[in-house]
């Protein structure tokens, strides 16, 4: 039988939100577990070349990647905070224990609190063919290509012009990667006005109200056939255009990494503005699941300044449920939640104020029924 | 399988089957096979979201007592010719690789010789192997501290949700009406007889009710003031990745509790047994059960230990105090009793739903299974069977 692990504070994923809820444990005494799947600290923050928005105490102006370096030096500064790199949770079981494969070896973990920080996954489109190699989630060509120096492919087409889909269309330029077209089922262009105004100086159509109608290919893919639509996201007949590429990439929106929380039976409401079935959870990010906490994209899917400011707050409060105290709690408490709303504010901010008021008003619903 | 959308329920019906499991489906289909009338299957979620949706898949004749060894034998009939008989033209994935029961003591050994005499007289293919004649017919097979074996090539495993919806679809086209995410919320009765059955989405008025409700039978019955020994008392399963073909049947052992079966589709499925289970509702996973289930299997089949677990799951085993099933009518007139299969309900699906139909048509059985009713608890009157996991 395997032995079973002990710890104070799990945290589980080490993006920007795990990393920082290990930094703000450890600072309150708390005896703290980090578990990633990956090699390396820092989640999706260690492909991302491009700089930061956001507030200053966000880190606004630095890149992901050096975010990530800065926040996992300042984990493993000293031994007090046990990191387990490579390590996959699979398994949050009713008595509290993690399951958490290592080396093709099961190793379980008994924490007295958990902190999911485990991010997003990147959405499927249903297509004809989506499943040909050469088809990929945006966030997978970025990680090939930053991470790994892998050209995913000769000619792209990518697929939605959020955020994601400008920012790795232009890294994809930048790495001598030609970029075919971006193809947008809105009518507008949804990510912010800079990234794309950056795509159009490079040449590349933004075509607004079309869609993908399907891939092409034998053994990989060959081309691709791209639809307009109308008001309804239906395709207009006749309007097809053929565009001969070697790659797809998706960037049609993330959705929260929910599986643990729904092995923990974390109650759940389904919130379109948040990405999908997102964990009810109060102001200090704890679940119905009492010692449950969560931060980050699994919370809610937002970016990454908010994902560390959820990640302070979580990890303090998990260690102050333990009853470890440091005198400028409030501060730094009060001092998150302020940076959170200022975040939230203006036109970009309103699809998370909509989003997070739902998921509080439906779970005061499922409460009273 | 299709999602069955509910449309509205109607007023009066022939009869109603509580119960979208692979028994329910299965009785629907025969009653309507008989021009039964209108027949109406009520089910809490979708089909085979209980139990059968759970279940291990294994289908064996096997067994330690007469009467569920004429059981399994007209199952296998069954499902042996079904994709013909309920044109179901995906497939229910039966394969038949055998079952090979594993004795690792003297007791079972003794057990196995008086089973495979029972089996032999009942037509059963059955033979008793060495260790090392076991091991011919799986390589894989670690025969440390085994006793002996006995393998039956015509025993094999199905796809439960493929079984279900081949009833349900079949049922269908027979006419039965399928109401999902529909529950039976009160049975009305009037001086002991069923009158209907009131749900959350209205009442249907009918004569006759039959409870095919798996781990909930008790709670059916109770609905009729009938109090009946069902107990619900969880199960374990994972399956692992898929590799090519190594395991051509069945591998069981009651003593060590454990099964284990590759499926068509290449992925190795085990379970084991628990004696320390309570009765109870809950099927939640423990790590518990991966760590045991996995100690037990890979030392009967050491490369089975190579492979990654995809996924685990519980499900509930409708128990009886003998571990047999009770079939057929009961004190209240028009309620019938299609429940406590201990187990063993998908493979008997068939004959039960044959049996059933026979039952309340008042027709002659093709089976004898009146030692199967209500009354033997009263009568003292349990079957035992000896070789259960």
């Amino acid at each position: 039988m395997s032995s079973l692990l002990t710890t104070e504070i799990c945290i589980v994923g080490a993006g920007p939100a795990g990393l920082r809820a290990a930094i703000a444990a450890r600072d309150m005494g708390a005896c703290v577990m980090l578990v990633d799947s990956e090699e390396n600290l820092g989640g999706q923050l260690v492909k991302q070349t491009h700089k930061f928005f956001g507030s200053r105490g966000q880190f606004a102006g630095m890149r992901g990647i050096d975010i990530a370096k800065l926040l996992s030096d300042e984990v493993t500064k000293d031994s007090s905070v046990t990191v387990m790199s490579d390590s996959q949770v699979v398994g949050f079981y009713p008595d509290g224990t993690l399951a958490i494969e290592k080396d093709d070896c099961l190793k379980l973990l008994k924490p007295q609190r958990v902190i999911c920080a485990t991010g997003a996954s990147e959405r499927m489109l249903p297509f004809p063919n989506n499943d040909l190699p050469g088809v990929y989630g945006a966030g997978a060509a970025q990680t090939l290509m930053n991470l790994y120096g892998v050209r995913p492919g000769n000619r792209v087409l990518m697929i939605g012009a959020g955020n994601i889909g400008l920012i790795v269309s232009y890294q994809l330029i930048q790495a001598g990667i030609d970029v075919a077209a971006i193809v947008e089922a809105m009518p507008y262009v949804g990510g912010y006005d800079v990234h794309a105004r950056k795509i159009q100086r490079a040449g590349i159509p933004i075509l607004t109200s079309h869609t993908i109608k399907a891939v092409h290919g034998r053994q990989v893919v060959e081309g691709a056939t791209v639809s307009a639509v109308d008001a309804q996201f239906c395709i207009i007949p006749d309007s097809d255009r053929y565009f001969q590429v070697d790659t797809v990439c998706l960037a049609v929106g993330l959705t929260p990494l929910t599986e643990l929380l729904w092995q923990a039976d974390c109650k759940m409401g389904y919130i379109p503005e948040l990405g999908g079935y997102t964990p009810f959870r109060n102001e200090n990010y704890e679940t119905t699941r009492p010692g449950v906490f969560v931060a980050g994209d699994l919370a809610g899917i937002e970016e990454a300044s908010s994902a560390m400011i959820e990640g302070e707050i979580a990890g303090l409060c998990a260690a102050k449920s333990l009853g470890y105290e440091i005198d400028d709690f409030e501060d730094r408490i009060n001092r998150a939640k302020t940076e959170l709303r200022v975040l939230r504010q203006g036109p970009t901010g309103e699809k998370i104020r909509q989003g997070i008021a739902s998921l509080m008003q439906l779970r005061e619903e499922c409460e009273g029924a | 399988m299709p999602s069955r959308v509910p449309g509205g329920l109607p007023k009066n019906a022939d009869a109603v089957i509580i119960g979208g499991g692979v028994i329910g489906t299965s009785i629907a289909y025969h009653l309507a096979k008989k021009d039964f009338g209108r027949i109406i299957l009520l089910e809490k979620s979708y089909l085979a979201s209980g139990s059968t949706g759970r279940c291990g898949a294994g289908v064996r004749q096997q067994w330690g007592t007469k009467l569920n060894c004429l059981l399994a034998i007209d199952s296998i009939k069954a499902f042996q010719r079904m994709d013909e008989e309920l044109d179901y033209k995906r497939g229910i994935e039966f394969k038949q690789g055998g079952y090979l029961l594993l004795a690792y003591t003297q007791r079972e050994m003794d057990q196995f010789i008086e089973n495979v005499r029972l089996q032999k007289e009942l037509g059963v293919p059955v033979s008793f192997l060495t260790p090392s004649e076991a091991k011919q017919i799986v390589p894989i097979l670690n025969t440390d501290e085994m006793y002996c074996a006995t393998f039956c090539p015509t025993d094999g495993h199905a796809n439960p949700f493929y079984v279900t919806d081949a009833y349900a679809a079949a049922g269908e086209r027979l006419g039965v009406e399928i109401h999902t995410f529909t529950k039976a919320c009160e049975i009305l009765t009037e001086s002991e007889k069923v009158k209907g059955v009131k749900t959350n989405r209205g009442t249907v008025f009918t004569d006759v009710v039959i409870n095919a409700a798996g781990p909930y039978s008790a709670v059916v019955s109770k609905m009729v003031d009938l109090d009946i020994p069902f107990y619900p008392e969880r199960h374990q399963a994972l399956v692992t990745e898929a590799v090519e073909p190594v395991l051509g049947p069945m591998v069981m052992s009651f003593s060590r509790r454990f099964y284990c079966q590759q499926t068509p589709h290449g992925s190795f499925i085990m379970g084991m047994g628990d004696p320390k289970e309570k009765p109870g509702f809950c099927i939640s996973s423990t790590w518990q059960f991966l760590i045991e289930t996995a100690e037990a299997v890979t030392k009967a089949l050491p490369p089975v230990g190579e492979l990654s677990v995809v996924r685990q799951w519980a499900g509930s085993y409708d128990m009886t105090p003998d571990a047999h099933p009770i079939l057929g009518s009961t004190p209240c007139e028009g309620f019938y009793l299609a429940c406590g299969f201990s187990g063993h309900g998908f493979m008997l699906a068939p004959v039960t739903g044959k049996l059933i139909s026979e039952i309340i048509c008042d027709e002659e059985l093709s089976i004898d299974i009146h030692g199967l009713d209500l009354g033997r608890f009263e009568r003292g009157e349990l079957v035992i069977e000896p070789s259960v996991v």
